[in-house]
């Protein structure tokens, strides 16, 4: 049974591979990258073998703590990385809640985020060179810590299977979880300055984290080699306790999965036309108020949006902490080039569903143009603000025709240039309802390329407008500025028109055929 | 605006209260020298190496209730998603009601209500949203579009679901909700590929109903199924495909000639094995 699932699980991988030559190429640099982890950890804990004991304790306690939080978060976080083994998919079979749990446990250790835990613990042993009664126990206490790590992953994310189970929740949660890693920069920054006294109270953080389920068994070695084998015992203790009550919880959860699947609680409440009323009852209209809609609702969409905050906050950010401003100037245009080239992926995010604009008959026409109009009903004004709102701070009028000439001309030479672009080839997107930062198979480079080549061209298009406002920058002529913003939004506005009436033209020519791509993207 | 098509057709009209399929535009031609409501021609289609359709001639009379039947593979949906402008045939031709689906789409599209299988759709819109939307990117006037969305809800049971996400649906609310979507610019062909696939029963006998008077209001319907019981009883004409051939075409009456459509689809398309399994699976 549990040789079964193990096998099952194996097998699932490697048909993956088969399917695609990239996801081979993603687990050799994944690999590697594990290898160099471990050889690494292996160095750095022989090292510590010659370092005080205190040293040694300290380290593990705290990479162990960190390591067992990590297990715990990234479910609830990630979740449906790995869907190999849901309890969904094994309900149908008549396999007894105990033995799934063992079957369950050993596949997860035994999976490369386990395998690599578990050398890293068995390693850990390596530390303890000049302890032999450390070296021989640190592999079990180890082992107890690996187990607890899976249980504590498997435990939150059953508890959390009915929260989640809510498509709101996910898809929030799925948007949230990228903040603080595109965040990462501003966040590593402020850190940098109280990292001193960080280091300071490592030592007194790992005395708590001990006496707590996420570090107490990696402590105990280390308890025995400095001596305290009465706290060693404690801490024996805590860390059996808190896997043994992980895995009564995890039982519990995993028997009531096995018989009462959680339902996908549905969202009641009327919604009437909503944006159906508010744009014309043309077809133009009606793409423009689906676009608004999808807008509000996908998370996909919103996905793209996430970074446009972090421009001023991140802009702000150095001005505070490095006194230079001229970020601030570039909020605005840097918003606008952002928002450009969003509509590249529009149809491919619509998947299978275009196929309604084709059967109708819509024409391409107002395809392009609806979606258009949606997008700049809302970045036109944000563009605007974006450029306004720094420079009132910074009293900086005369630069205001030149940066907002640049901004506007730039995005609405990509509205233009993106409404071609996504009617000619298909951007790889995850498909409606998954995590809107999920990579999906068959993420080509081609396709990426096409991405940032319609990013180059929008520039290169928009290059009277942005040498205009360059020069007013430079020289501080207002006048050039003016002619900056006058040729930005006449030249824009031309090349949007243009963009809209070939991608229409594209897409009255060749819709069935990127139906029939669309169609295969999804595995259909 | 250049692209909107002027609607040319008339609101239906609400028979005391009672929801109405939107009636088909124009009265069907009838007699024998009337258009044919679907006429294919030698149509092929091939990807890669597999020959999906390998010269198909259909042609289907208006007025017909027109069931499409063939074992998985045969190249049902392909036929239908090449009638409907939503695949490039390799060679053929096809026209609806005259008009060349693929030389003059627009035209063509607006007189068939297409319900695709295995197509996705905008479900992030509710149920009464997403065929409003349907209606309005058809060229349909606001009033109209509303009087209609209204109709199909109450006629398919999508009243209550009205304001929920299609998302939030179960296959058979979805597979109504996109026969609404097909129905609701008054369509005088519905080619509809598996409608009553995970449907229960109750909302399939609906559907049928819903179908029979649009067909009864001279329009026409092709439909797609597996279920061999459910087309004898429901359409007057049939069509046996497999292997991207037509096999067998005609009256209903005429195609299963004295027998169950069942056993002369079988055999037509052949491949029935007669036995009854290993040993270990009896149980008795």
């Amino acid at each position: 049974m549990v040789a079964h699932l193990l096998s099952l699980r194996w097998q699932v991988m490697r048909n993956g591979l088969r399917r695609s030559v990239w996801q081979v190429v993603a687990l050799v640099i994944g690999g590697l990258y594990g290898v160099g982890v471990l050889v690494g950890l292996v160095a750095g804990l022989v090292a510590l073998s010659f370092a005080p004991a205190q040293w040694a304790w300290t380290a593990a306690v705290l990479v162990g703590s960190v390591a067992v939080l990590g297990w715990a978060v990234v479910p609830l976080l990630a979740r449906g990385v790995d869907q190999t083994l849901s309890v969904e998919k094994l309900r149908s079979f008549p396999i007894p809640a105990d033995r799934l749990l063992v079957a369950l446990l050993v596949c997860g250790v035994l999976g490369i985020p386990g395998i690599v835990t578990t050398v890293a613990a068995l390693a850990t042993s390596l530390s303890w060179l000049q302890h032999p009664l450390s070296a021989v126990v640190a592999p079990f206490s180890g082992l107890v810590g690996v187990l607890t790590c899976v249980a504590a992953s498997r435990v939150l994310e059953s508890l959390t299977t009915r929260l989640a189970s809510r498509r709101r929740y996910r898809e929030v949660m799925g948007v949230v979880v990228f903040v603080p890693v595109i965040l990462a920069g501003p966040i590593i920054g402020f850190a940098g300055q109280g990292i001193g006294s960080v280091v300071d109270r490592l030592p007194g953080i790992a005395e708590v984290a001990a006496w707590t389920p996420l570090g107490a068994a990696w402590a105990v070695p280390g308890e025995l080699a400095l001596g305290r084998p009465l706290e060693a015992l404690a801490k024996s203790v805590i860390a059996l306790a808190s896997l043994g009550l992980l895995l009564l919880a995890w039982r519990r959860a995993l028997a009531s999965a096995l018989v009462a699947p959680p339902v996908e609680e549905r969202t009641g409440s009327a919604k009437g036309l909503g944006p159906f009323r508010w744009f014309p009852a043309t077809p133009t209209g009606a793409v423009a108020a689906r676009a608004a809609v999808y807008w509000l609702r996908d998370p996909r969409y919103g996905g793209s949006l996430v970074v446009v905050p972090l421009v001023p906050v991140f802009a702000v950010f150095v001005a505070v902490t490095g006194g230079n401003d001229w970020l601030l100037y570039a909020i605005g245009p840097g918003i606008a080039a952002l928002l450009a080239v969003t509509l590249c992926a529009d149809v491919s995010y619509d998947g299978t569903a275009f196929a309604a604009h084709l059967s109708t008959g819509v024409s391409g026409r107002a395809d392009r143009a609806g979606r258009v109009l949606t997008l700049s009903l809302f970045a036109v004004p944000l563009v605007v603000l974006a450029t306004v709102l720094p420079l009132a701070a910074l009293g900086a009028w005369q630069q205001l025709p030149a940066l907002l000439g640049m901004g506007l001309g730039v995005m609405l030479t990509g509205f233009g240039a993106s409404s071609v672009a996504s009617a000619k080839f298909l951007m790889p997107v995850p498909a409606a309802g998954e995590s809107p930062f999920k990579s999906p198979p068959g993420a080509t480079v081609t396709s990426a390329l096409g991405m940032y080549a319609t990013w180059l061209l929008s520039f290169a298009l928009a290059v009277p407008e942005l040498a205009l406002g360059i020069a007013s920058l430079v020289t501080g002529s207002v006048l050039l500025g003016v002619l900056a913003l006058v040729v930005g939004v006449a030249l824009g506005t031309v090349l949007l028109v243009v963009g809209v009436s070939r991608g229409g033209a594209l897409l009255d020519a060749r819709g069935p055929e990127l139906l029939t791509r669309l169609r295969s993207a999804r595995g259909a | 605006m250049s692209d909107e098509r002027s609607p040319t057709v008339p609101p239906s009209d609400p028979t005391a209260g009672q929801p109405t399929v939107p009636a088909p535009s124009e009265p069907a031609a009838t007699g024998p020298a009337a258009v044919p409501a679907l006429r294919i021609v030698g149509l092929r289609k091939r990807f890669g190496d597999k020959v999906a359709v390998d010269g198909v001639d259909l042609e289907v009379p208006a007025g017909s209730f027109y069931g499409l039947v063939g074992p998985n593979g045969a190249g049902k949906t392909t036929t239908l998603s090449m009638a409907t402008g939503l695949l490039r045939p390799d060679a053929g031709s096809i026209e609806v009601l005259g008009a060349d689906v693929w030389r003059d789409p627009t035209h063509a599209k607006s007189l068939v209500g297409v319900l695709s299988d295995g197509i996705a759709l905008f479900d992030r819109l509710t149920g009464e949203q997403l065929v409003t939307y349907h209606g309005l990117l058809n060229g349909i006037d606001r009033e109209t579009v509303a009087t209609r969305v209204a109709d199909l809800l109450e006629l398919l049971d999508l009243r209550d679901a009205a304001g929920t996400l299609v998302v939030d649906y179960s296959a058979g609310m979805t597979k109504k909700a996109a026969l609404a979507c097909a129905l609701v610019h008054a369509p005088r062909l519905l080619v509809l590929d598996e409608p009553f696939e995970s449907v229960d029963p109750i909302s399939a006998a609906n559907i049928r109903d819903i179908l029979h008077g649009y067909v009864q209001g001279g329009g026409t319907v092709i439909v797609s199924s597996h279920s061999m019981d459910l087309v004898q009883r429901m359409c007057d004409h049939v069509a046996v495909v497999a292997a991207g051939r037509v096999l067998a075409a005609g009256t209903t009456d005429d195609v299963r000639a004295g027998s169950t459509l069942e056993d002369r689809f079988v055999e037509l398309v052949g491949g029935r094995q007669h036995n009854e399994g290993p040993s270990w699976l009896r149980t008795s």
